[in-house]
């Protein structure tokens, strides 16, 4: 399958400029190859910084053992799994993994399918949590934008729902005006967010999505 | 999938991100126990994710299938697969050893690149970096990609060499 390719832009934060990029949805052997090649020497180098200071391992930046060529490799051929990426100067700038078996839990449309995200995850160079500036901003957006356009073409009106990471709680909630559902005991405490319909119209206003 | 939308609204959009880490999944399923040595998780996933390219590159390079290769070393065809594809599991010293036999390397080298015991130095972790880093997983071996094989096994070989 070769990916379908949506041209986007991503806020260089360095000269605060924009910057194409692309939102494709699929994760290839380029992600991957990306994933050993780029993100895995950034973080080990933000691993021997926390080593160096002497950073308890339980208190590393979370998702930073996450294993996308495993993530790729678990769900391969099974229809109701999806992948997405964000690519910016020919370098993976984001990942997400999504689940299309997963029913809403929030009061209004509690029940109902909607488009899960699985795991999401931006390059260790666009985390401001690793204590540096990061190069790009957007890549999250795009790739929820991407969850909520999938959400729609499968009939989900736009509804999903998601396990946040705690450093962007605020995130969902305020910019993206998802309804918090508070921590999920049975998920490692993550809280668990979903965005409705009406929440998705206002998020990302239906256009021409064809 | 298609998605339109202007500069503008991208740019509007990432602007509100602000410093925000955007992320999400189930992080402590992942988890890990700390290793007994300082090889940190990722030093290790970077030595495993090699492991599996090195057994891809020398079964190409002998032309043989997977099944063939399952079975000239006696091994099942899913356990070369899983370790090919770089799944996130720790094959049986019984397959690292067969593979070894199969390869005619070193066999205590590629427990230590299977994640089977603890490296006492650096050599063939920096060396397992840079081949994997040097390969692709495409179909045919390419020119670089057997150069980088060959460097390898002779890195692989020398270290029993110089033991012995």
């Amino acid at each position: 399958m070769t990916a379908e390719i949506s041209t986007i832009h991503l806020l260089e934060v360095a000269s605060n400029s924009g910057v194409e990029a692309e939102l494709r949805d699929a994760i290839e052997d380029a992600q991957l190859t990306d994933w050993r090649t780029h993100w895995l020497p950034a973080l080990r180098t933000v691993h021997e910084q926390l080593i160096k200071r002497g950073v308890p391992r339980n208190q590393w930046p979370q998702s930073s053992h996450w294993d996308w060529p495993a993530k790729v490799a678990q769900v391969e051929g099974l229809l109701a799994f999806k992948g997405f990426c964000v690519v910016c100067a020919r370098v993976t700038q984001g990942l997400m993994r999504i689940d299309l078996n997963q029913i809403a839990r929030e009061s209004r449309q509690a029940g109902k399918p909607l488009v899960y995200v699985d795991y999401l995850e931006v390059a260790p160079w666009n985390r401001a949590d690793l204590g540096q500036a990061p190069r790009y901003r957007g890549v999250g957006t795009a790739l929820l934008a991407a969850a909520v356009v999938l959400s729609r073409e499968e009939g989900f009106k736009g509804r999903i729902g998601l396990h946040s990471l705690p450093q962007a709680d605020r995130f969902y909630r305020d910019s993206c005006g998802m309804s918090d559902l508070g921590p999920d005991v049975a998920y490692h405490g993550l809280r668990y967010f979903e965005m409705t319909s009406e929440q998705a119209d206002a998020f990302l206003p239906e256009e021409d999505e064809k | 999938m298609k998605l339109n939308r202007s500069k503008d609204w991208w740019l509007a959009h990432a602007r509100r991100e602000g410093d925000a880490t955007i992320g999400a999944g189930a992080l402590s399923l992942d988890a890990k126990p700390e290793p007994a040595d300082q090889t940190s998780p990722i030093e290790a996933e970077e030595t495993r994710i090699a492991f599996g390219r090195f057994v891809s590159l020398m079964r190409r390079r002998s032309g043989l299938t997977v099944e063939r290769l399952a079975a000239a070393a006696d091994l099942d065809a899913s356990e070369i697969l899983v370790i090919e594809n770089g799944a996130h599991s720790t094959p049986e010293p019984r397959t690292v050893f067969r593979l070894a036999q199969t390869f005619q390397v070193s066999q205590k080298r590629l427990m230590q690149l299977a994640g089977l015991s603890a490296a006492k130095d650096s050599v063939v972790r920096q060396e397992a970096v840079r081949f994997a880093a040097r390969s692709e997983s495409v179909e045919k071996l390419t020119k670089e990609e057997n150069a980088a094989l060959e460097t390898f096994v002779a890195i692989l070989s020398e270290q029993d060499a110089k033991k012995a």
